[in-house]
């Protein structure tokens, strides 16, 4: 019970609203992961500059819990904040909330993952397609446009995963030398990427090129090449830049992934709600940017 | 009645009571009818989880699947509806296939002589939630009719049409548990098996009725949620049957059965979503949320524990 006692008082110091500052609440999926606490600092960052903010990031324990973020959101609305920047579990789950944010005025900030949904006040996040697409041009030049390929992909559904692989696929749709083998999901995590490797190195002994379609994926898929003796022989492309695939890079057990930079869509975000809190002009789409890291130019991105 | 028989019969609901005058004073916008609106409506399905969840626990039971039936009659009521099957119709059906899931785990509990519970609703637990996954292929199902919408989003004037299923159902299982044979042989199930069995309660038949109307709140969770998201998807519903035992526990059933009552479980319902609603308001993280729950659940059964051996010593002590 002291303990509780403790987390309630805690929980009572950061109450704001009569201070007279903005109120920026960023609900994230979720906060395990090494890409959403970089976006959570880079929101930090933005919040520390003003000094007329308070930024509180919250999230639901699992990116799976759709409805305990719906449910986060409602009550950050009935608080009337002074603005929302949102990353949605659910894309369809989300809208009905959405509306309700809309209905109390205050602005919303879509953050990494778009929903459809015509009120936003602005999105952050990067193209996925064309980072999708930069991956299967750079597995085409890596195989020499011929031989076979497969994809570990992420949750069927999110919008982020579907726009990774249709770019993949634009990508090698014009090389009738290579094959899509396999498509397979793995959730985003690593254990569950670990294994499809496995099954696929089973099935199609002669693949070429692997690309998963976030970091942790890559990274089981690593150690399920590493297992069978064949690192270096397949071609190894991830997405999100962390730094143990990063590192993974340098020591050539991976050949390429997709750099998102969390920090500066986190701090953009921010700074669009902030400044749709003012009432001032906000862009409507930014698009972050991803950049391809190979062993070339691992360096700058580990710095 | 004396101030230690009042303790005894209230003492979740003061426990409630306590803890929304303390959050009251620790956030300005808790105790607003807004809110308060909104802690019934986000508490609802953990509500009509906890009920059927309540019936099993009191012949000693328990259902771990709860939260996978939720799931799967999630995408098969989505589903129903794409197909252009009317909302009355849909939620007939769901309500149905939660009903005959759940007898299937009072079958395999009763016919396969399997030794406890834990283990046909631990097996359902992941077949339901493995069907449900495999039915849809992972994607949930969005944008649903609004008149299957209305049982979660909408409202009657001001009060949200989930509190209004869950009272009725509140009040038909009040009904059920204390006005009928029925209820009566249930509860007799959870006091003493062999006195039950020996005076003529049908307790196999008893069993897979009790998990039948599990099943049949799940499903009518499952009304509620998808209604609420828009969306019928595979994961509705995952650990929700922790959240369900909490809230029978909460409001003081026993887990030996015998013990329970319909109050007390919608009182139990209500702290938890009232934590979470209150600790949301103070910006509190979800993992926080989730030790302080764990802390509530064990304090409110100690409380419990403390207030029984308080009155058996009493009873000893007049005798």
């Amino acid at each position: 019970m002291v303990l509780g006692a403790a987390v309630l008082a805690g929980g009572a110091c950061s109450r704001g609203g009569k201070s007279g500052k903005l109120e920026i609440v960023l609900v994230t999926k979720a906060l395990d992961s090494e890409f959403w606490q970089r976006i959570k600092s880079g929101a930090e960052e933005a919040a520390r500059a003003d000094a007329g903010v308070s930024l509180a990031v919250l999230a639901p324990a699992q990116e799976i819990n759709i409805d305990q973020q719906v449910a986060i959101l409602e009550d950050q609305i009935l608080k009337r904040v002074s603005a929302l920047a949102v990353s949605p579990a659910g894309v369809a789950e989300i809208v009905p909330v959405l509306d309700k944010a809309r209905a109390a005025g205050i602005p919303v900030v879509i953050v990494d993952t778009d929903v459809r949904w015509p009120y936003q006040t602005s999105f952050v996040g990067i193209d996925n397609r064309l980072g999708g697409r930069i991956a299967g041009e750079y597995i085409l030049k890596a195989i020499g446009g011929k031989g076979k390929v497969a994809v570990i992909r992420g949750v069927l559904g999110v919008a982020t995963q579907e726009d990774r692989l249709a770019g993949f696929r634009e990508a090698i749709a014009h090389s009738p030398g290579v094959e899509l083998v396999a498509v397979q999901p793995a959730n985003s995590e690593r254990a569950l990427g670990m294994q499809v490797m496995e099954n696929m190195l089973t099935s199609h002994p002669d693949v070429k090129a692997v690309f998963g379609t976030n970091d942790q994926m890559a990274l089981g898929a690593m150690q399920a090449i590493a297992a069978r003796h064949l690192t270096g022989k397949i071609v190894l492309v991830g997405f999100d830049a962390t730094r143990e695939a990063l590192r993974a890079i340098e020591a050539g057990e991976m050949n390429a992934v997709m750099a998102q930079y969390p920090e500066r869509i986190g701090k953009r975000a921010i700074e669009e709600a902030i400044k749709a809190a003012r009432g001032l002009p906000v862009e409507k789409r930014i698009d972050i940017g991803t950049a391809l890291v190979t062993k070339e130019n691992v360096g700058e991105f580990l710095k | 009645m004396s101030v230690a028989a009042l303790l005894r019969r209230f003492g979740p609901l003061l426990g409630l009571l306590a803890l929304c005058a303390v959050l009251g004073t620790l956030s300005d916008h808790f105790l607003t009818f807004d809110n308060l609106i909104n802690v019934f409506r986000q508490s609802a399905v953990n509500a009509l989880l906890s009920l059927g969840q309540l019936v099993v626990i009191i012949t000693a039971g328990i259902d771990l699947s709860v939260g996978s039936i939720l799931g799967l009659s999630c995408v098969l009521v989505a589903l129903l509806l794409k197909a252009g099957v009317p909302p009355a119709l849909a939620v007939l059906a769901a309500l149905a296939i939660g009903g005959a899931l759940g007898s299937v785990n009072g079958l395999l509990l009763t016919k396969l002589h399997l030794p406890h519970p834990f283990i046909p609703t631990l097996g359902m637990m992941n077949v339901a939630r493995g069907l449900a996954l495999v039915i849809c292929g992972g994607f949930p199902i969005s944008e649903l009719p609004s008149g299957f919408r209305f049982w979660g989003a909408g409202s009657v004037g001001w009060i949200p049409a989930p509190v209004i299923v869950v009272v009725v159902f509140c009040v038909v299982f009040h009904v059920f548990l204390t006005r009928t044979t029925v209820g009566r042989d249930i509860y007799a199930i959870g006091g003493n098996p062999q006195a039950a069995l020996l005076s003529g309660v049908p307790v196999d038949a008893r069993l897979i009725l009790v998990y039948a109307l599990s099943g049949v709140t799940a499903a009518a969770g499952a009304v509620v949620l998808a209604g609420r998201m828009n969306s019928g998807f595979p994961l509705a519903g995952m650990g929700s049957e922790l959240d369900s035992i909490a809230a029978v526990i909460i409001g003081g059933a026993s887990f030996f059965g015998g013990v329970g009552t319909v109050g007390g479980t919608l009182v139990g319902a209500l702290i938890m979503g009232v934590l979470r609603n209150g600790l949301n308001l103070m910006n509190v993280s979800a993992y926080w949320q989730t030790v302080v729950i764990g802390v509530v659940i064990v304090a409110a059964v100690w409380v419990d524990v403390v207030r029984k051996r308080a009155a058996e010593k009493g009873r000893a002590a007049v005798n």
